[in-house]
């Protein structure tokens, strides 16, 4: 069992004016190698729900178990430290930064791991021979086209080797042909033994024939329908 | 400890890589700091070149000089009072000096007139060697002149051959010059006359039982203030100075000089830092992006700050070695003409010496904590603040 | 004599250093005020943001500080060409009754602000961070520190006369001339090599067994060991060996050996002292730590590399130092 929530809520400015509850007491369990799909509007809570999972932050009550590890009342430090072995991350509009190569977008993760450069280089190589896109390495990612982009960041995710792939929305600004794509790489990640977790509301994704369960969030909660 | 390198230098490289990347941002800042830095070690050079080239001057002058007081002020001093001094063990040498300043009335200058008695001044075989070539000292033969070159230089606006000065009765005394000093002595020779000490005398009217005052020499530098001392108990009423109190007082006249303009430079410095914190503070949407990715990452505060590190110390690192590269040149090479006119003072006649400066750790040191030390404490607020970016703002719903 | 480079840098450096500690101490006040590790409010997350603010600012103002100890030493050197009877820094400092002082609480500064470092990254690299309150109460005991080095350091500057007759090194630190004005003596010359290398001696061996076998009261008397060790080799170096790096036997001087003539060596070996006794000293200074929940390894882990580093700089220390004396001794003429 890799992901455990338990009871889980969180309040954003506690004890403010503008205090507000986006996930109210969140049981859920996520097996390994699962592709799992998490539908709600905008403002539902599932790109909270995410963060959590991701170990961007604590739940304000509740307990988070990742990977076997307790996170709950963990320092942001640890959390971080955790996020980076153990979760690669896939954004809406990928996030590549345009000004940086296609290469130095990937080994990016790596940077403060201490791994040398050569070896960084080798990594990425691998990566991107598998998607694709060596030949695009030294590229300034402002040059390459939106499908070369999408590889990028999941080559960007995978460089560490996460068992978990968080992908937040990741078609919402692509065509059909890039999202059966994406979809594609997706099945082929799970086939690989990874865990995934993709918050979506496009039918394209929710509907994928690999996706093993679709979890709707609403209000903070998960719709027992 | 192997990737704790690893990981700075990677972490160097990106800093680099990001500086590249706001180039016109950094650019700015460097171009600036750089300036601040070329004022600031430029004056220091300055400051430290003459400090040197005093000191160096002192170095030849007696060790103790004895001047005769009266109502505050120096008067005559007779012979025979070195017959009082014999007795003091450790003097090496009593040799009498008969100098005075003599006013040009048409040139509006001072001039130092010394008289040199021959055989007496030590090191005076070495006289010969520091005037231009055509010159010839004669230190026995009267009615002979060796001058400096700015009295040469208004020897030949008024079309003299002749250098004439006027006793205290008005009675013209004449004088075949007969060497000039080179240019290189300029500091100490640039305005002076050296006459033979009995032409001195006369031009003065100083009776030959008295001199102006008396150079002692000492063989043991360490003796000094004890020699100092007991010349004092032995004759009241002279002022005895050594060699360190002159050296001293120049050393807290130019500090305090130099102190004035350092705070001068302080205005110059405090505009720059709070520059540096202004262009520090700006956080672009596309810089916070960034940040924000690096996080969710897996890049922790730690090493953004890593980051912000490396960028301070590649931007004052650049400027320091600019600033200072350049201030050397500007000292060297075009004689620090920006800043001594402040630091050697007003004279109608300007010694046109060239300054040496010399490369000393200190002198670094010193010009790095009123520059770069200030950048980087000004950079540390800023340099939190971005990253203390939180990760979640690069989720699509936060 | 504030109207000069040196004493405007002396006293930049420590408005900067007053002005970052000042900011970590406000910071550490909200934190030992309102730390709630539990809690997930707004303020509770902006003060576990903090703590990478205060550890900046801590870790640049040590580095600001041992750079003005450094200054302040060459300072001291500067100010003693306009002060009468003074050869070097050393004039400088006992010309009035806040120099030394001055010179020691900054050197005590250094060690203070790297302790504090060392519990900083004990604490962050426990999930459970539990030195936070012990960590930022420590902060503000240093502040009066901070406060009084500033001050004693103006009192000096300001208290600087030129004209004031004082000693020189060859009088303060001559075995010759006895009295009051010897600053450093007391010690005949053979004991006092035997207690410098005897001590290193000790140390070394209590360093090795340490790093096969840690026993508590051997930590601290290491530590222990390195203290006295620290202010032994200051006056060793001063009445022993800079005298050979001279090559003058009245030339006692602890801070000549900074000079360019002597190509600096004292930035070498007084680099190698400090850092020694900074990680010989840490090791006992941390020890009290090993009880608290998660710290247990992060301790026994630092105090490995602490004992390690201290007896490598020992030794390269103990080696620098005595080249001169040795060469000396055994082939004769200068080094």
């Amino acid at each position: 069992m890799l992901i455990e929530l338990k009871n889980v809520t969180k309040i954003y400015n506690q004890e403010q004016v503008n205090e507000v509850t986006a996930l109210r007491e969140i049981d859920l369990t996520i097996d390994d190698n699962s592709m799992t799909c998490l539908r709600g509007a905008s403002g539902s809570g599932k790109s909270t729900l995410l963060a959590i999972i991701g170990c961007v932050f604590q739940p304000t009550t509740g307990r988070v178990s990742i990977a076997g590890k307790q996170l709950s009342r963990l320092p942001d430090r640890f959390l971080t430290l955790h996020r980076r072995q153990y979760i690669g991350f896939i954004f809406q509009t990928f996030n590549i930064l345009p000004t940086l190569t296609v290469q130095d977008n990937i080994t990016l993760p790596l940077v403060p791991l201490g791994i040398p450069p050569a070896e960084m280089r080798r990594k990425a190589a691998v990566l991107m021979e598998r998607f694709g896109i060596a030949h695009r390495r030294n590229f300034p990612a402002s040059q390459i086209s939106g499908g070369e982009l999408q590889r990028v960041a999941i080559a960007r995710a995978l460089i560490n080797n996460p068992p978990l792939i968080l992908a937040d929305e990741p078609t919402a600004h692509l065509d059909s042909r890039l999202s059966e794509e994406f979809m594609h790489f997706m099945k082929d990640l799970k086939s690989a033994g990874k865990t995934i977790i993709i918050t979506s509301h496009d039918p394209l994704v929710t509907e994928h024939a690999d996706v093993d369960r679709v979890l709707d969030i609403k209000d903070g909660r998960i719709d027992a329908a | 400890m192997n990737s704790r390198l690893t990981q700075h230098l990677n972490i160097l490289d990106y800093a680099l890589s990001s500086l590249w990347r706001r180039r016109a941002k950094n650019l700015s800042v460097l171009v600036v700091f750089s300036w601040v830095i070329f004022l600031v070690a430029s004056f220091q050079l300055v400051t430290q070149a003459l400090t040197e080239t005093a000191a160096s001057v002192l170095r030849s002058t007696p060790e103790i000089t004895v001047q005769m007081m009266s109502a505050g002020r120096q008067i005559g001093i007779p012979l025979d009072v070195s017959r009082r001094l014999a007795g003091i063990f450790g003097i090496q040498d009593i040799v009498p000096r008969v100098w005075g300043y003599y006013f040009d009335e048409v040139s509006g200058a001072n001039y130092t007139v010394m008289g040199i008695a021959p055989g007496r001044m030590p090191l005076l075989d070495r006289l010969q060697l520091t005037l231009e070539d055509s010159g010839v000292y004669d230190s026995e033969s009267r009615g002979k002149a060796i001058i400096g070159r700015s009295i040469r230089r208004t020897m030949e606006e008024k079309g003299s051959t002749l250098l004439s000065m006027f006793r205290p009765d008005l009675s013209q005394a004449s004088f075949e010059v007969t060497g000039v000093f080179k240019s290189e002595v300029d500091i100490l020779t640039n305005d002076l006359v050296v006459l033979n000490i009995e032409d001195a005398r006369d031009l003065f009217a100083i009776p030959s039982t008295m001199a102006t005052d008396l150079c002692v020499y000492v063989a043991n530098p360490a003796e000094v203030p004890t020699i100092a001392k007991k010349i004092a108990e032995t004759l009241p009423g002279t002022r005895v100075l050594t060699r360190s109190q002159i050296n001293r007082t120049y050393q807290v006249v130019f500090g305090w000089r130099s102190g004035f303009a350092s705070v001068c430079l302080l205005t110059a410095l405090t505009a720059f830092v709070i520059l540096a914190w202004d262009k520090a503070s700006g956080l672009s949407p596309e810089e916070k992006r960034e940040i924000s990715i690096l996080k969710i990452l897996g890049w922790e505060t730690a090493d953004v700050l890593a980051v912000r590190f490396w960028e301070g110390i590649l931007v004052s690192g650049i400027a320091f070695v600019l600033g200072c590269t350049l201030a050397y040149a500007h000292v060297v090479f075009f004689n620090a003409s920006l800043f001594k006119p402040v630091l050697i003072g007003w004279s109608v006649i300007y010694p046109e010496f060239r300054l040496v400066p010399s490369f000393r750790l200190d002198q670094f040191l010193l010009v790095f904590s009123l520059s770069v030390l200030p950048y980087l404490a000004a950079t540390v607020i800023p340099a939190w603040r971005s990253a203390s970016v939180p990760a979640d703002s690069a989720l699509s719903g936060m | 004599m504030l109207l000069n480079s040196w004493s405007i840098a002396l006293l930049l450096c420590g408005l900067i250093v007053l002005f970052l500690m000042g900011l970590a101490a406000r910071s550490a006040i909200r934190v030992l005020l309102f730390w709630n590790p539990e809690s997930d409010s707004n303020r509770q997350i902006r003060l576990e943001n903090e703590i990478w603010l205060t550890s900046t600012l801590v870790e640049y103002a040590l580095g600001i500080q041992i750079i003005s100890l450094i200054v302040f030493v060459l300072a001291a050197n500067f100010y003693s060409q306009s002060i009468a009877g003074a050869m070097c820094a050393t004039g400088s400092l006992l010309a009035n009754s806040f120099g030394v002082p001055a010179l020691l609480v900054k050197i005590g500064g250094v060690f203070f602000y790297g302790f504090w470092i060392v519990l900083h990254q004990l604490d962050i690299h426990s999930e459970q961070y539990p030195l936070v309150r012990k960590k930022y109460l420590y902060l503000l005991f240093l502040i009066p520190l901070l406060i009084l080095d500033l001050s004693l350091e103006i009192l000096f500057i300001t208290g600087l006369k030129p004209d004031i007759i004082t000693s020189c090194c060859a009088v303060v630190f001559d075995d010759a001339t006895g009295g009051g004005s010897n600053l450093i003596g007391g010690f005949s010359h053979g004991l006092s090599m035997e207690l410098f290398y005897g001590t290193a001696g000790v140390l070394i061996g209590i360093g090795s067994f340490l790093l096969r076998q840690r026993q508590r009261w051997m930590v601290v008397l290491f530590s222990s060991g390195w203290l006295w060790f620290f202010l032994l080799a200051l006056a060793v170096v001063t009445t022993e060996f800079s005298s050979y790096i001279y090559a003058m036997p009245f030339h006692k001087c602890p801070f000549c050996i900074l000079k360019p003539e002597y190509h600096y060596i004292g930035f070498v070996m007084y680099f190698a002292l400090f850092m020694g006794a900074f990680f010989g000293m840490s090791a006992a200074v941390i020890e009290p730590l090993r009880f608290v929940d998660g710290l247990e390894s992060g301790v026994a882990g630092y105090q490995r590399s602490a004992v390690k580093f201290s007896l490598l700089f020992l030794v390269f220390f103990v080696l620098v130092s005595s080249y001169h004396y040795w060469r000396y001794i055994l082939i004769g003429g200068e080094g």
